[in-house]
């Protein structure tokens, strides 16, 4: 079992980050109804962690008995039927999924699940929550659509049903969701809080871990605790008595981002591009989400970019990042931006080098 | 009207030639001087040639033996010439005039045929036949025609000349020719760049020394075999005057320098000259840049084809070009050797020449008058109903089949009709002769013309039932004769005895059937087939039916009952026969060429070729080839383009000439795959927009560009389809091709070693779906460890955050430790997260990147055989992953039984597993201090037994035999065995102090 796992807090109470938020949770869920919430923050900072504290601080031990299965629904939508599929996890009183997975035809989801649940309140009288609770991850990844489908269904169905969704950033939800919810920011855990867990673990297992070893993860982990205990747990796995300057290995996928950009900086050339292409769709075969490459490229390439550049290309990142969200063929949008950025970065050359 | 037209050519031709005698008559003297200078000047050209490197010294030697090969026609042809040439001047003149006359008055011409006993004659006729094909009675003549055609190249382009221009015009070639042959006599070494006919090949043969060779044939289709031309799109094409090839023939082999087979043949087709695919006599050239030494250019050889390189060709366009009155029209005139006939005065001849090479204009003027002249009784008709054959050997090809026809209608009153109604049943079943016929080809090839042709030949009344007409099953009773629907009146056509009684009575009024497009059959004929079958064999007039797809399922059952008679397309030389007669007759100028190019583009579809035909006569009466292809460029849209070569014609060198509509249909030919191939391919060229770009950064930019441009066709085709705004397909495809198109045309270059220098396909769709695949896996590694007792990891998260230590912590044991520890440590691993050994592929695939070195690298094959065994041999204890219901694990209070049940285990190993699942269990609590206190031993056993397994890889990479090897494992296989069950037991968490203690 992986440390993540391992040392996640199952309760409110045990929290080690974000122990105020913790605290004001469980004060909300015991003394009052709870009201819509909305968890936003970056990966690893522990959304998911306090949401499963959260509903077994509702629920009790009954918000473990959870099942997965691989739902179908069909929707009549107008002319046609559409039949959509996802994974959802659930227990007698929440159920969990991605809508977002359902690609552009989440609108259904969220309106039929919704619906359902509406329609079967809970028997479980013991439970005397009067509702059941969605929670829906990756919010921020829905379409308008669904999210306006969203809006109206929260407020019909609000006496049966309390949304819990989780996402990492909160303007691309839109205002009316999100002025109907409790917003809760979460933050990333500063890297002294994170060295702080780190050496919990390394304590409760029992390792010795060098000075400042657990400073250096937290450092390289970019502020995600997740990142940081799985990078922790992967030193290791690699080399048990810690050295001092023990590597800290990175991530395969970041590994070969960065490969990219030197690649890039080396030549800018269609040759070049064409190979660049290649690796962009290794990494997009690989499932990395595209927006996800098309950042670390971007930070990446900003490490080693003149100043006068930065703000350009940053801008040029950005510009093709809402095409990449608007478009469906990723591969194309970041070909065009790395594109842009050798047509820019040779440009540049030439001007200052001749 | 064939009557008129014939006067109306009269007139004309009076007119035409009396201009010409005057202008003949007044400048006889010009002309005299011409072919001196223009020797010298062809001469120079020939030098400038020779100098070049394939001038053979002996190019004079080998030309005189080209002059006896030459094909006997010729040769006696020249010999007139040359027995004619000395006095020219006013003698030609007279003659020219006899000649005028044999051509224009259809009596005298025939005449002047039988007694003029050479070639020359013969070619004469055939060119006056040519302007009157509408005449029915010039069989004969057409035939000749055609043998004279055969008889060398040169006479052939000769006739379709004079098909093109006026009649005055072709007459004047002649002169032409005459003079051009008097130089050639002259001047044996004359070499001519703008070779035509005999000129040509003279020159031909003086370089035929060169050695050089043709590769091997092969058409378009397999082009795929050859290589791209090495300076694609590099050399500048030349435009030449619209005829500077009028008559030559050329064969293309091998790879050109700069242009694309296709290219080259549109190029030499532009300029009105031929291309075939082999090489025969008529041959002129054999166009080739290389020396490839396959069956071509042997034959060139044998045959003493001239070798033409592509800027030989490219110089003879130019030259026809750039020196109108000096040097081309000299250089024409030599070509003009083809037909050898003493007569006219040159300077007429000079005077149409350049009015036929060098512009249009003249000619058109010429000829406008000519079609306001025209009797204004030029029906409304449309030429395929007025031009419908009216007899079967007007009918374009399939001539065989016609008669089978003809032999099939004509016997079948006997077969059917003289041995009684009640055999015919039994004659069905055997393979005797047929009641009904299908005629079955592609549309526009003459099926029905023949049909009713046929029938009305042998005095038969066609009754034509189509498509238009319903054609359901009869109702049963209807056969009894009561009257109703079409189908009903067949049967009663089919079935009236008394009708075909009367019939065979009166043997005047005889009927047939036609079942017009029988195929087409469908939803509102229920049951017409079967009824038609039915139909055949009670009838007693003949059917035919025609069809266009014999294949159809619907016409299975009806083949049975038919005679098959499957229509083939016509050649595309019938076809352009047939039409050149049409065109004649309607008073167009299209040369043959131009004809042939057009029967091709129809795809064999006559009826559409005379539709086009008449389409162009309606805005131009000067038909060029260019015109055609540009018509038919957009008509051709019809039949499929494939994407590739949208996108070639896209990306084309020449693409910024087409027409926005033009590239529209390109794009729109397949709107979902060519902006896929545009987005794979946009790279690899190199925009000639870009023009001298030394660093290439304007090339990067363009690409940037264009990147973008192709960002905006996937977002605007997201609007489409998902928003259902197809209004914007334009604009998609204007975004997502033709503005990367049109900013990168360019020649094509290939990225990678080895790569083919043709458009790759879009990889797009291959990346696309391996990616939906992974996806699919990973979700399933996703639910997987949902299922186990880890909930809550997002799939994206697995893969960014988790994905590596999954990896090391399920292949790293295997590449360090001993192999059964490192199994069981692995398989407990997996256990524990419910991992499948799918997954466990899933998880390598995934973290395979190109260029990366693969993660299962130094795993032995052995050992991870192993793993697949030890994780199969267990894996009927594990349930667990079918059952959906699975507890959160970890939980203070879960309910044990209720896990238990799950999981099913077996076994108890795996029930201590799934304790194990629950490590904060009770009687957990005491394992965990047990495995603490046993940490310190631990270590050290692990450490020794790490440096057990460094000898051991030590032995293996030393490469020492076997025999050490074995023992060596051995030893420390057990010897790890004791440490191994502690060692898996930290490794899947701090609950495998309950796996130790069993094992202890």
């Amino acid at each position: 079992m992986l440390w993540v796992d391992k040392y996640r807090p199952k309760t409110l109470d045990k929290v080690l980050i974000h122990e105020e938020i913790a605290q004001n949770l469980k004060k909300l869920v015991t003394e009052q109804d709870c009201p819509h919430l909305l968890f936003y923050g970056p990966s690893g900072s522990g959304k998911k962690t306090l949401i499963m504290a959260l509903l077994r601080q509702i629920f009790g031990a009954s918000a473990d008995k959870v099942k997965v299965e691989n739902k179908n629904w069909k929707v009549d939508a107008g002319t046609r039927t559409i039949d959509v599929e996802l994974t959802t996890m659930s227990s007698t009183h929440h159920v969990e999924l991605s809508p977002s997975d359902a690609g552009f035809q989440d609108r259904y989801v969220v309106q039929e699940i919704i619906k359902e649940m509406a329609k079967n309140r809970p028997i479980d009288t013991k439970g005397k929550k009067g509702f059941k609770v969605l929670v829906l991850n990756e919010v921020d990844k829905l379409s308008r659509e669904a999210q306006h489908s969203l809006r109206r269904t929260m407020e019909k169905y609000s006496s049966s049903c309390r949304l819990i969704l989780c996402c990492n950033s909160s303007s691309k939800v839109t205002e009316a969701i999100r002025s109907r919810c409790l917003n809760m920011r979460i933050n990333a855990p500063t890297e002294g809080e994170i060295a702080k867990v780190l050496e919990f673990i390394g304590k409760k297992e029992g390792l010795q871990l060098p000075s400042g070893f657990s400073d250096r993860i937290a450092q390289q982990s970019n502020r995600s605790l997740r990142r940081a205990i799985l990078s922790f747990e992967t030193c290791r796995v690699q080399q048990y008595p810690f050295t001092i300057n023990q590597a800290i290995p990175p991530m395969d996928w970041e590994e070969y981002v960065s490969e990219i950009a030197s690649s890039i900086f080396k030549e800018q050339s269609p040759k070049r591009l064409f190979e660049v292409r290649g690796k962009l769709y290794e990494l997009l075969i690989n499932c990395i989400p595209p927006e996800i490459i098309l950042k670390r490229l971007l930070s990446e390439l900003l490490k080693k970019l003149d100043m006068e550049l930065k703000h350009e290309i940053s801008h040029w990142a950005a510009y093709y990042e809402h095409r990449l969200r608007l478009g469906q063929k990723a591969i194309f949008h970041l070909e065009a931006f790395v594109a842009k950025f050798m047509s820019i970065y040779k440009g540049f050359l030439i001007e200052t080098f001749g | 009207m064939s009557q008129d037209i014939r006067k109306w050519f009269m007139k004309k031709h009076e007119k035409d030639s009396g201009n010409g005698s005057a202008s003949n008559q007044a400048k006889p003297s010009t002309p005299e001087k011409r072919p001196g200078k223009m020797v010298e000047e062809v001469q120079e050209l020939s030098g400038r040639r020779k100098t070049s490197k394939y001038f053979a010294k002996d190019g004079q030697g080998v030309k005189d033996e080209m002059d006896v090969e030459e094909a006997p026609a010729k040769k006696t042809a020249k010999e007139l010439v040359s027995n004619v040439k000395p006095p020219t001047g006013k003698r030609t003149l007279k003659l020219e005039n006899d000649d005028d006359d044999d051509d224009f008055a259809p009596t005298s011409r025939k005449s002047s045929v039988s007694i003029t006993p050479n070639k020359k004659l013969k070619s004469g006729s055939g060119k006056g036949v040519a302007q009157k094909i509408a005449d029915e009675t010039n069989e004969d003549d057409g035939e000749k025609i055609k043998s004279n055609s055969k008889s060398g190249g040169s006479g052939r382009g000769r006739g379709a000349k004079g098909s093109s221009k006026t009649s005055s015009m072709a007459e004047s070639m002649d002169v032409d020719e005459v003079d051009a042959e008097d130089v050639d006599n002259k001047d044996a070494e004359s070499m001519k760049p703008a070779g035509r006919g005999r000129g040509g090949r003279g020159a031909g043969a003086a370089a035929g020394g060169r050695g050089r060779g043709g590769g091997g044939r092969g058409g378009f289709m397999n082009f795929g075999e050859r290589k791209d031309p090495p300076h694609k799109g590099e050399k500048e094409v030349p435009e030449g005057a619209a005829n500077c090839l009028d008559g030559l023939t050329f064969v293309i082999s091998g790879t050109l320098d700069s242009l694309e087979r296709e290219e080259a043949e549109d190029l030499i087709k532009r300029h009105g000259g031929r291309v075939t695919g082999s090489i025969s006599k008529k041959t002129n050239y054999l166009l080739c840049d290389e020396d490839i030494g396959g069956r071509k250019s042997e034959k060139a050889k044998e045959l003493g084809t001239a070798f033409l390189t592509e800027d030989g060709l490219f110089d003879i366009i130019r030259s026809s070009n750039k020196s109108k009155p000096a040097a081309q029209v000299p250089n024409k005139r030599v070509d003009k050797v083809a037909t050898p006939a003493p007569k006219k005065s040159p300077q007429k001849s000079e005077k149409t020449k350049q009015a036929g090479s060098d512009t249009k204009g003249p000619v058109s003027v010429a000829a406008s008058p000519k079609r306001k002249n025209q009797p204004a009784a030029q029906t409304s008709l449309p030429w395929t109903e007025k031009y419908r054959p009216k007899v079967p050997n007007d009918i374009v090809g399939n001539q065989s089949l016609v008669k089978q026809l003809h032999d099939w209608l004509v016997s079948w009153n006997e077969q059917f009709l003289n041995t009684g109604k009640k055999e015919k049943g039994k004659k069905q079943s055997d393979s005797g002769p047929k009641k009904a016929v299908l005629l079955s080809g592609t549309p526009g090839i003459g099926k029905t013309t023949s049909a009713k042709l046929i029938s009305q030949m042998l005095g038969f009344q066609a009754i034509e039932v189509n498509a238009s007409d319903s054609r359901g099953k009869a109702d049963a009773k209807i056969q009894k004769g009561i009257g109703g629907s079409t189908s009903n009146s067949v049967k009663e056509l089919v079935s009236n005895e008394s009708l075909s009684h009367k019939m065979e009575r009166t043997q005047q009024q005889k009927t047939v059937l036609i079942m017009d497009e029988v195929d087409g059959m469908s939803a509102g004929d229920r049951g017409g087939v079967a009824d038609l079958i039915a139909s055949i064999k009670i009838s007693k007039v003949p059917i035919i039916c025609i069809c266009n797809d014999r294949y159809s399922q619907k016409l299975k059952s009806l083949m049975n009952y038919c005679l098959l008679l499957s229509f083939r397309k016509p050649t595309k030389q019938q076809m352009a026969k047939r039409l050149s007669h049409i065109a004649k007759a309607e008073g167009i100028q299209v040369n043959e060429i131009a004809l042939e190019e057009l029967a091709e583009r129809s795809n064999g579809d006559i009826r559409m070729a005379i539709n086009q035909l008449q389409y162009m006569s309606l805005s131009m009466s000067v038909i060029k080839f260019d015109d055609i292809k540009q018509r038919l460029q957009s008509s051709s849209k019809d039949e499929d383009i494939s994407p590739f070569t949208a996108v070639d014609k896209l990306f084309g060198f020449n693409a910024g000439k087409l027409r926005m509509d033009e590239r529209i249909d390109l794009s729109m030919s397949d709107p979902d795959l060519v902006p896929l191939l545009i987005q794979e391919n946009y790279i690899n060229y190199r925009p000639s927009s870009a023009g001298k770009d030394d660093n290439g950064m304007k090339r990067m930019s363009l690409i940037a560009r264009a990147a973008e441009s192709i960002g905006d066709g996937d977002i605007i085709n997201v609007q489409i389809r998902r928003y259902r705004q197809w209004q914007l397909s334009q604009f998609g495809s204007l975004t997502s091709c033709i503005i990367p198109a049109a900013l990168l045309h360019g020649s094509r270059e290939i990225l990678e070693q080895g790569e083919r220098n043709f458009n790759r396909f879009g990889g797009w769709l291959g990346k696309n779906s391996t990616m939906g695949k992974n996806y699919r896996l990973l979700e399933d590694l996703h639910v997987h460890l949902l299922t186990s007792r880890e909930s809550d990891l997002g799939r994206a998260t697995i893969r960014l955050d988790c994905l590596t230590l999954l990896l090391k912590r399920l292949t790293d044991p295997l590449r360090v430790l001993p192999k059964d520890e490192a199994v069981e440590t692995v398989v407990k691993f997996m256990d524990s997260y419910s991992i499948s050994m799918e997954d466990y592929d899933t998880i390598v695939e995934m973290s395979k990147f190109k260029g990366h070195p693969n993660p299962l690298d130094g795993i032995q094959p052995a050992v991870k055989a192993a793993l697949t065994r030890a994780y199969n041999k267990g894996s009927s204890l594990r349930v667990v992953r079918a059952a959906d219901l699975v507890t959160i694990s970890n939980f203070k209070k879960a309910p044990k039984k209720r896990i238990a049940a799950m999981l099913e285990p077996l076994e108890g190993s795996l029930a201590e597993e799934n304790e194990e699942g629950t490590p904060s269990d009770d009687e957990n609590q005491d394992d965990d201090l047990d495995d603490l206190k046993k940490k310190s031993v631990e270590s050290n056993l692990e450490s020794l037994n790490s440096k057990a397994i460094k000898v051991e890889l030590e032995l293996k990479g030393s490469g020492s035999s076997g025999a050490k090897k074995a023992p060596a494992g051995r030893g420390k296989g057990s010897a790890a065995t004791a440490t191994s069950n502690q060692r898996a037991g930290r490794g899947s968490g701090s609950g495998s102090g309950s796996a130790s203690k069993r094992k202890r």
